[in-house]
């Protein structure tokens, strides 16, 4: 009887305690404000507060002139889209294919190709009509056959499309011939365009035309 | 209670209530917002004068924006946001680690045999869809953020229960042992309207990414 009672006691003050440790996890978890701002609040003097406000729209100015004016692209990686606008003014939309993600290994294990499309911000560095592929190693390695040695050999005219825009890295938005696959990610970290929509995109964008890629 | 209305001679009646206004209000003696719209705007333009893609968390109205040069990519409302611990610091923060039950994984492509398999063509991307919509987000500086999805239907509100009583208890604790460590500690409960929010926002913020997180 008593060390049933013992024990009775003892589950009560464990719970007890693990009540009282909650209980100052809580407290001393309770959000708080930034120690900061707090410093540097002074908003209650009129000619501060309007400083502060004036600084601010200054620095958001600032901000704002940071964005491009002139045409640039944005690329949707994760819902395969891609619009072409010129400062707020969308010109066009279109639907492309962007990078599979997935991972090629040559055999030995030597070299590891992850097929992403880069993200951030990009310029577009040149501009190709009639573009030839120069296939490089992992198309070879993909499609089983040994690596040329000779350049030429690795030359392949058609597959991208009428036009071209590099932006860096060996990585182009250009066209396609699987246009049924456009919207699916399907690459291998290049940017697939419809053909009517890259003809577009190829005279509306000049050397140096921003890409912002996410 | 007759202890505390009779302290000095004065009714303290309202005492509790005023603590517990104390705790739930921590902006209580002064507007800050000013103050902290200008250090955000101090600091995102650090931030926009990079090349590379940015977040900011805005707690109080609830959002979580992706941008570049100043210029929004993409936004999310959330339904809530719930805090525990520190203040964020008002600075950059690097997004360290994302973490979730199940990962996504990435296809290892086979090289082909010979021509014939060569030509074949099997569609194994990764993509949106694959993407988590219940995860955490590890900032530097012992930030996180737990992101999940409004819950609809049984299987879902049964996972929130957990979800709740861990946010509600485990966190805490957490936050106790990080001060007595004397660790900076400081998690938010970010619950977004959809799934496709979840899983789009798994997929814009990768590993890496800078971003700010302020009471605004």
């Amino acid at each position: 009887m008593n060390k049933k009672k013992t024990a009775r006691a003892l589950v009560l003050l464990l719970a007890a305690v693990l009540v009282a440790v909650e209980a100052v996890a809580i407290i001393v978890a309770w959000p708080k404000q930034a120690a900061e701002a707090a410093a540097g609040a002074e908003t209650n003097d009129q000619k501060a507060a309007a400083r502060l406000d004036a600084e601010t729209a200054a620095l958001r100015k600032r901000i704002g002139a940071l964005a491009p004016k002139a045409a640039h692209i944005i690329i949707d990686s994760a819902r395969n889209t891609l619009t072409l606008k010129t400062g707020k003014e969308v010109r066009l939309q279109a639907v492309v294919s962007c990078g599979s993600g997935s991972i090629l290994e040559e055999p030995g294990g030597k070299r590891t190709w992850i097929f992403d499309t880069p993200r951030g911000e990009f310029q577009v560095k040149s501009k190709v009509v009639d573009p030839t592929w120069v296939k490089p190693d992992w198309a070879f390695i993909e499609e089983g056959k040994e690596i040329p040695k000779k350049r030429e050999e690795r030359l392949e005219a058609g597959v991208l499309g009428d036009y071209a825009l590099g932006f860096g890295d060996g990585y182009f938005i250009h066209g396609t011939l699987y246009s049924r696959l456009l919207g699916r990610s399907v690459t291998h970290g290049c940017v697939r365009v419809g053909d009517k929509d890259l003809k577009a995109i190829f005279q509306a964008a000049s050397i140096g035309t921003r890409i912002y890629i996410y | 209670m007759p202890l505390l209305r009779t302290i000095w001679g004065c009714d303290f009646r309202a005492l509790p209530v005023f603590c517990v206004l104390c705790l739930s209000f921590p902006a209580w003696g002064g507007d800050q917002t000013a103050s902290l719209q200008n250090r955000l705007a101090k600091q995102e333009l650090l931030l926009a004068k990079t090349p590379s893609l940015y977040f900011i968390v805005y707690l109080k109205s609830k959002m979580i924006v992706l941008k570049s040069r100043g210029m929004i990519l993409q936004e999310w409302k959330a339904q809530s946001i719930r805090a525990w611990g520190d203040a964020p610091p008002l600075g950059a923060l690097t997004l360290e680690k994302k973490s979730t039950l199940f990962p996504p994984k990435r296809t290892k492509i086979m090289p082909a045999a010979d021509e014939e398999e060569a030509a074949t063509f099997e569609l194994d991307a990764l993509e949106l869809k694959d993407m988590p919509s219940r995860f955490t987000l590890f900032l530097s500086g012992g930030i996180r953020l737990h992101v999940r999805p409004k819950a609809r239907g049984l299987f879902p509100r049964l996972g929130n229960i957990g979800h709740l009583l861990g946010w509600n208890l485990w966190v805490p604790l957490k936050n106790l042992s990080f001060r007595l460590r004397k660790k900076h500690f400081a998690a938010f409960d970010i619950s977004l309207e959809k799934k496709e929010d979840g899983q789009a926002v798994y997929w814009a913020l990768p590993e890496g990414i800078k971003g700010l997180v302020f009471p605004l």
